[in-house]
């Protein structure tokens, strides 16, 4: 198996940075999954799709917009009207989906090597991510395991809460450099650790 | 020595720390908490810049945002800061200052000559002196142009620097239930209200310092100072999870749906920022409701000789007082025209001034004035008027005289006082910029003789001065119901308001705003606007307030008018006759105060601009290529090797891919997923030509129009499946293409069942073109065969290169036997390493875009250079390319008279005969003439050198077209003294039966 | 300005693409009706007031919307997906060009 090469490869540097007198105000990462997958189901065939992602993945899908769960392995969120993003740490997962999927229920769309996930956590997170994100990052208004689809400038983000402090954006692989940096610039003033 | 740090007061100055700063290159000392301006008066500095047009001396007017005279530079290393007010600019450690608009020194100015030329220097002086001469050499403007150099020497305000600016911006989304703007009682109850119904709150606050007006009063609120309650309340506030409370921010713009900009100014403070943390941060804050509490602001009043460094707005001195510390005079003289002034002249006799006089317009003042005035001790002159002021560049007394505020005659004799320090107070104006920016016109009220915020448009409650409500009780009230409404709070108060101990001082003015008599009474100090300019524009026919303003500059200069615009807008309905609601007021309009560009450029400039690269950008850096910046992505231009230039590089590499073979990156290339059952017939209606005919496992060259018939783009779509097809797009155009398409399938066809996704970034792509790409390719693919029988032209197959699933095409961009391999980004680098490797023993090189492009215009094939949204598809020769047997996006239009008319611009090749390079956006012209370069035939779209040809050579659009084959024309490109014979000839240079790529 | 997309939610407008006037009725595939083609692309409703309008929300769930909203205020009254709107009729649309 041959490695898949991070665009984060030269300006990954791991160890703490920034201004960190009152501790590391969040956490950066690359979480690397094997498999990102958009699956899409067509108007009227949601259910029987999240029904099929429940039944490959195991994870129940909540009703509603931009609904989502995520575990340690494997995580799922809406997009946008009947779109998914489906995330497992294997590879080879859009071939899976694609097993079970029936062109009358909808597609799926590997997309593994063109997103690059980033994680950020840390009690800081939501701070650092309103300064990219006209989004309310606030738990009631963003809860765990929820998604949502939102633009910093010319970079396109798919984001899921993965935790209370934790969260994992899905980034154009052409844009994940340019992005991880401004990242890191922004995590500056309340300190940070890559790792 | 007129002003003085004292004993008492001074409750935001740390007096155990000494702080040292420069101002003009003078070292002074000062405290923690002082501002520049409260420093330099506890100096005893009262000069501090000089005036816009007139030069004259001036010192600090206010305490606050609204100060209008007190302007400097600030000096961090190179960095030039201009128009800071000294009323805001707090000091640190080493903090270096200069005065503005001096020559050569504060102290002497050789620009003060001006105020000898007042006359000619009033409003209208530039329209008027400048339209020039109607004969001559400086007729018209061009007087101006040779005036201006000296003009805009001697005018302004401070200078900008030039070295560009290290300071670190940012900007950050923020979103709560209630917005408080203000922290004086009003805020600070309003905000109070809100967190203790659990909402999430934001306070926002101009000065370093919370409290507001709470600070510098000498009332008690709950039988404590006021100061000691504001503080209370706000260490009770940052206690709360809820509450966020934002010091030095500006609220500076109200926007459609309850948007608001704030700017926090973060570290204009300190001398050294810490570590990533910026200048200032711009706030984009979204809250549920809005509590306004921004107080009001002191007007001055008009009279000769009121902008003397020493004259002084009464509440800001009472503010240097009690927070600072600083005593701005000993010898104090009062002029008013409402009793507040009283209570101020009472706390500076407290603070150890002598209160020499208070003059008031009013013949008849309240009881509690009238006590207050016999207390301070000073001289009580009421139904008096200041008519002069006496001293140099620094207050030495006051000219009085008796003043009828009906008429505003003045009678008897002037004579003098001795002062060193005049306090004025013309009433006060409610803060009410973010509510009008926000809805409509404000109000006008005569008691108050100010103008009253609007009703709301938007969720905003106000509370307290802002709503001219000026007694600390009322604010507090007012404060605490407006922040249970923003919470959303019906019930009534949880607990008791503050008890309130304050003087019975009533702030209603009179309605004097003018001392009429001789001398240049300044109505815009910032602007050097007099009462007399403001009469002179009615006279000149300028009876409108916005033509007013803009003859006069009234309220334009960086204070936005914020002590000038009611006793401009007064003096303006005198002339007029009229009172002051019909004359009406200019709207308010964002920013409220000065906002620096930085903040609002913030993440998107410099390094932090978003870049796209591809998946091989590094190994193309370390191999030495030259890149180019197309859009956002980054590209190689050349791959050169040592002491070549451009032309010879891209040469060296146009010729290697003809030769043996070369490989290009091509990964910029747009992507887009097209799946789903009725995909082909999705793309039969965007392209004009057919795909549902197209085999599974074979790509066509496709071509899309805008519903007008002009060409969009185009592009090869592979068929991977029934229903799964790869579409590509030009590099520039991928996102168009994207929401174009997105568009037709929302809103016009929806009942198609089709997705689109961007899978630009999911692919890496290489194309590998010449003679020996099959012989590469077949040392390096397994798990397919690559011969012609496999892979046909347009053929698709799948196979590994390295251990690496690859999807390669064979189709041609270049005219030579090419393939475009794709993988996986996250393999981009191996694959391509590996295709570099296979390579070697057939002479295989990188090529950049000068190659690719110098191969494409050997072959004549377009881009977007000449698919730039004016061209047709038969403009193109791309008509074979549109399908009659079926309708598309464009088909009903490209047929129009213009579009297929004999004299259109289409595609031809051009061969520059005099073996001169030629420049892509030149001329072709009939006949050359530098002298005259008309009659144009069309232009030039890409030049190159040739090497396949040895010629230079190029791409152009022209009148005509194929009938001009063969045909001689010119260059003429003016901008680049470039002329020069050409011969027009087929856009087909090199090999125009495709054999090589047929092969 | 704020647009309350269908799927994400209030969303500040530079999340949003204009994509024109909403009251455009695109004539059959196959139409030669010249007049019909040239008022559908070229003329639009400049309306002061309550306007139709479709926007895509391109920078979150890329979808395209049908927005009321008044010209003279920014207020956005309505909002829904624009395939779920369907094709407006041509009937408040001007059959002929010309300025107005």
């Amino acid at each position: 198996m041959v490695d898949v090469l991070s665009p984060l490869k030269p300006v990954w540097k791991p160890g703490t940075h920034g201004n960190t007198t009152s501790g590391v105000g969040v956490v950066l990462t690359e979480t690397q999954p094997g498999s990102i997958v958009q699956v899409a189901a067509w108007p009227g065939q949601e259910k029987k799709l999240i029904a099929a992602i429940k039944t490959v993945t195991r994870l129940a899908l909540p009703d509603g917009a931009g609904g989502g769960v995520a575990s340690d392995s494997k995580a799922a969120f809406g997009i946008a009207p009947g779109k998914f993003l489906i995330v497992d740490q294997n590879e080879g997962f859009a071939a899976i989906l694609s097993g079970i999927m029936t062109a009358d229920i909808g597609t799926v769309t590997d997309l593994s090597h063109g997103r690059t996930a980033l994680r950020i956590s840390g009690p800081k997170a939501e701070w650092v991510l309103s300064k990219f994100f006209a989004i309310d990052f606030s738990l009631p208004a963003f809860p765990v395991g929820s998604g949502i689809s939102s633009v910093h400038h010319d970079v396109f983000a798919q984001i899921q809460r993965s935790g209370a402090d934790q969260f994992d954006l899905y980034i154009f692989r052409s844009f994940a450099r340019s992005f991880w940096m401004a990242l890191g610039h922004a995590s500056e003033e309340v300190g940070y650790e890559v790792s | 020595m007129s002003p003085r740090r004292i004993d008492t007061g001074g409750r935001r100055v740390d007096r155990d720390r000494g702080i040292r700063f420069t101002f003009d290159g003078k070292p002074y000392s000062g405290h923690p908490g002082d501002t520049l301006a409260s420093a330099l008066l506890a100096n005893g500095v009262t000069l501090f810049g000089r005036s816009f047009k007139y030069h004259r001396p001036r010192g600090v007017l206010t305490a606050g945002v609204d100060e209008p005279n007190a302007l400097v530079t600030v000096l961090k290393g190179n960095i030039r800061e201009p128009n800071i007010p000294a009323t805001q600019l707090e000091i640190y450690d080493g903090l270096t200052v200069v005065s503005q608009n001096r020559f050569p020194s504060l102290s002497f100015d050789i620009g003060a000559a001006n105020q000898l030329g007042g006359k000619l220097l009033g409003a209208g002086f530039y329209y008027k002196t400048f339209m020039g001469p109607v004969v001559g050499p400086l007729k018209g403007t061009r007087f101006w142009m040779f005036c201006e150099y000296f003009i805009r020497r001697a005018a302004g305000l401070g200078r900008a620097g030039y070295d560009k600016d290290s300071a670190r911006y940012e900007r950050t989304n923020a979103f709560c239930d209630v917005l408080v703007v203000g922290s004086g009682p009003a805020g600070l109850m309003a905000a109070k209200a809100a967190a203790q119904s659990g909402k999430r709150v934001i306070l926002a606050e101009l000065e370093p310092r919370f409290g507001g007006s709470a600070n510098w009063s000498s009332e008690t609120i709950d039988g404590m100072p006021a100061a000691d309650w504001a503080q209370a309340t706000i260490a009770e506030l940052r206690e709360r999870k809820n509450v966020r409370l934002l010091p030095r921010t500006t609220v500076w713009g109200y926007y459609d749906d309850n948007m608001l900009a704030a700017l926090e100014r973060v570290s204009d403070h300190k001398r050294d920022a810490a570590k990533g943390e910026p200048r200032h941060r711009y706030w984009s804050i979204r809250p549920g409701a809005v509590v306004l509490a921004t107080g009001a602001f002191e007007r001055p009043l008009v009279f000769p000789g009121n902008d003397r460094p020493g004259v002084m707005l009464a509440g800001a001195a009472e503010r240097y007082a009690a927070e600072f510390g600083v005593l701005p005079g000993r010898k104090i003289a009062v002029f008013a025209n409402n009793d507040g002034a009283y209570g101020t002249a009472l706390a500076l006799k407290k603070s150890g001034a002598e209160i020499v006089a208070i003059v008031d317009v009013r013949r008849q003042v309240s009881e509690a004035a009238h006590a207050a005035a016999l207390s301070t001790g000073g001289e009580f002159l009421a139904g008096h008027a200041v008519v002069a002021t006496e001293g140099g560049t620094k207050l030495s007394g006051v000219k009085v005289q008796i003043f009828d505020a009906a008429t505003g005659a003045l009678s008897g004799d002037p004579r003098s006082i001795d002062a060193d320090c005049l306090i004025v107070s013309g009433g006060w104006s409610p803060v009410i910029h973010l509510a009008s920016q926000a809805g409509v016109s404000p109000q006008w009220d005569d008691d108050r003789q100010a103008f009253l915020p609007p009703k709301p448009t938007q969720n905003w409650i106000g509370a307290g001065a802002f709503n001219g409500s000026f007694s600390t009780a009322a604010a507090l009230s007012e404060g605490d119901a407006a922040g249970r409404q923003a919470a959303g709070e019906t019930d009534g108060p949880a607990e008791e308001l503050p008890n309130v101990d304050a003087p019975a001082l009533q702030s209603n003015p009179a309605p004097v705003f003018e001392i009429r008599t001789s001398g240049k009474a300044f109505v815009d100090y910032q602007h050097d606007v007099t009462a007399e300019d403001v009469r002179l524009a009615h006279r000149e026919g300028f009876v409108s307030v916005e033509h007013l303003k803009r003859y006069t500059t009234l309220g334009m200069a960086t204070d936005q008018g914020k002590t000038s615009n009611v006793p401009g807008l007064a003096i303006m309905a005198e002339a007029l006759g009229k009172p002051i609601p019909d004359v009406g007021t200019t709207r308010f309009r964002a920013p409220f105060a000065p906002v620096s560009i930085g903040s609002l450029a913030a993440e998107r400039y410099g390094d932090l601009k978003p870049e796209r690269l591809t998946p091989m950008h590094d190994w193309h850096i370390e191999h030495g290529a030259t890149m180019y910046s197309a859009g956002l992505w980054y590209r190689p231009m050349i791959y050169g090797h040592s002491g070549e230039t451009i032309e010879q590089a891209y040469v060296r590499e146009a010729k290697a891919v003809r030769e043996k073979a070369g490989i290009v990156d091509v990964s910029t290339l747009g992507k887009i997923a097209v799946q789903g059952p009725d995909a082909a017939e999705f793309l039969d209606r965007v392209y004009t030509n057919m795909f549902s005919t197209l085999a599974v496992g074979k790509a066509r060259y496709g071509l899309m129009l805008r519903e007008d018939g002009f060409v969009m783009d185009d592009g090869t779509t592979w068929r991977l499946g029934e229903n799964d097809f790869l579409m590509t797009t030009t590099t520039a155009n991928a996102g168009k293409v994207m929401q174009h398409l997105e568009y037709f399938l929302d809103v016009v066809w929806p009942d198609l069942k089709v997705h689109l996704t961007s899978v630009t970034d999911q692919w890496a792509g290489a194309a590998i073109g010449g003679p020996k790409a099959r012989e590469i390719l077949a040392a390096c693919v397994t798990g397919t065969a690559v011969d012609n029988e496999a892979m046909p032209f347009m053929g698709i197959v799948h196979g590994e290169i390295a251990g690496v699933a690859v999807m390669i095409c064979r189709l041609s961009f270049s005219g030579e036997m090419a393939f475009e391999v794709y993988c996986g980004a996250g393999h981009g680098t191996h694959v391509w390493k590996a295709l570099l490797e296979a390579g070697k023993p057939f002479g295989l090189v990188p090529y950049g875009l000068e190659a690719l492009g110098t191969l494409r215009i050997e072959k004549g094939h377009v881009t977007g250079a000449e698919i730039d949204g004016r061209t047709t598809g038969r403009d193109l020769h791309l008509d074979w390319m549109l399908s009659k047997k079926k309708p598309f996006i464009g088909s009903a239009m490209m047929d129009r008279e213009g579009m297929t008319a004999e004299d259109r611009l289409q595609l031809v090749g051009i061969v520059s005969l005099d073996n001169r390079p030629l420049n892509g956006g030149g001329h072709i012209v009939e006949q050359a003439n530098p002298e005259d370069p008309a009659n144009s035939l069309g232009h030039i779209t890409a030049a190159c050198y040739s090497p396949a040809l040895g010629k230079f050579i190029g791409l152009a659009l022209v009148k005509g077209g194929k009938s001009r084959h063969g045909k001689r024309a010119f260059t003429s490109d003016p901008l680049r003294n470039r002329f020069g014979p050409v011969e027009i000839v087929s856009h087909h240079f090199f090999d125009p039966e495709g054999k090589r790529m047929h092969g | 300005m704020l647009i309350t997309c269908p799927y994400c939610g209030p969303r500040d407008v530079s999340e949003y693409t204009y994509q024109g006037d909403g009251n455009r009725a695109r004539p059959d595939a196959g139409s030669t009706d010249n007049q019909a083609w040239n008022s559908y692309v070229y003329d639009r409703l400049n309306i002061a007031g309550e306007h139709h309008e479709i926007w895509q929300h391109s920078g979150g769930c890329r979808a395209h919307l049908a927005v009321s909203r008044n010209t003279l205020t920014h207020k956005v009254s309505a909002v829904a997906f624009a395939r779920d709107a369907g094709h407006r009729k041509s009937d408040r649309h001007r059959k002929s060009g010309g300025a107005a």
